[in-house]
């Protein structure tokens, strides 16, 4: 058995990697869900609520895919760092999208906390 | 001194903007395949994260810069995240064969579905295409374009769409005669029609699966 908690010298493991992956869209998504965000607020939210590093290159190509399937949408708004920023929001159908989403996720880590609860008291 | 420092750091300046110039206008390039106004947002969008990085930085020497890009990851690899997505979404939007075939290349570079659903809508345009060309071509060559049922003399026979390049064929019958435009015309649209659909129907559902994680 290896000892779980990975030490910083260690590469990613790639089977978080996928995970992390898997989690984003919901991730982004319930970033939205208090109000419109810029990119990189949205880097910060995720790094600061959720300790989900992800690499910044991902998330903007993966806000394009939320938009294209409207699930958010986005508009420039001119800010006093004297460049535009693109905002995005969620649309009605992302509002619905990630409910159904944060349900799934509810039942299915219910369900792996029941699984996994003997590792733990084995601890 | 101090104008010495000073130059030197316009100098360490000038070199981060050169980097951000480079590194976008490599994206810019590899983008070619999206529209000029979604290419023009993206590199706007990255532009604004960039220098809204570099200014919390407050550093904006090109090492703090490379980082920042790094960060980022290469162009290359943003452009492969964006162009995928953007061509799938143009052909359902265009309903064009053209933009259907060339995005479905890049599908078919991606997955073994890709190159099916490639591989079938090539063979799907290829018939639509031929019937066509059958009804354009038979006022040229009257007597050899056309559907026709080709026998051997020996009871075999075989149905053949020609174009009236090979000439008359000795045995054999052109079984529609002039109604070969109109019935080529109809059959060749409708081919290409319902190839489409079906190129945009597989390629809906795979957008639809991207959602996923991907493996």
């Amino acid at each position: 058995m290896r000892p779980e908690a990975p030490r910083a010298a260690e590469p990613p493991d790639k089977w978080e990697v996928q995970l992390r992956k898997g989690c984003l869209e919901l991730a982004i998504l319930a970033a939205l869900w208090d109000g419109k965000l810029y990119g990189l607020e949205i880097l910060r939210r995720l790094e600061s609520d959720s300790d989900l590093i992800v690499s910044e290159g991902t998330v903007y190509p993966l806000l394009s895919r939320l938009k294209a399937l409207e699930l958010v949408r986005s508009e420039w708004v001119e800010s006093d760092a004297g460049h535009p920023r693109k905002y995005y929001a969620l649309t009605g159908a992302g509002k619905r999208r990630v409910q159904v989403m944060a349900g799934m996720w509810e039942r299915f880590s219910s369900s792996m906390g029941k699984l996994l609860a003997p590792l733990a008291r084995g601890k | 001194m101090a104008a010495i420092e000073s130059k030197h750091d316009d100098a360490k300046r000038d070199e981060a903007k050169k980097m951000i110039e480079a590194y976008l206008g490599r994206l810019r390039r590899l983008l070619s395949g999206v529209n000029q106004q979604g290419a023009g947002e993206i590199i706007e969008e990255l532009h604004s994260h960039i220098l809204e990085r570099v200014e919390a930085s407050g550093d904006g020497t090109s090492s703090s810069v490379a980082t920042i890009l790094a960060a980022l990851g290469s162009p290359d690899e943003l452009a492969n995240e964006y162009l995928t997505d953007n061509l799938l979404a143009r052909a359902e939007a265009s309903r064009s064969p053209l933009q259907i075939l060339k995005s479905l290349f890049r599908w078919a570079s991606l997955s073994v579905v890709g190159f099916f659903v490639l591989a079938i809508s090539v063979l799907g345009y290829f018939l639509g295409a031929v019937f066509i060309m059958v009804a354009a071509l038979k006022p040229f060559h009257p007597q050899a374009a056309g559907l026709w049922l080709l026998g051997n003399g020996a009871g075999d026979a075989e149905i053949s769409l020609r174009l009236g390049f090979g000439g008359v064929p000795t045995e054999g019958r052109d079984l529609l005669g002039w109604w070969v435009v109109p019935v080529g015309l109809l059959a060749g649209c409708a081919v290409v029609v319902l190839t489409t659909r079906l190129a945009l129907w597989c390629t809906r559902l795979y957008r639809r699966s991207r959602l996923l994680p991907r493996s």
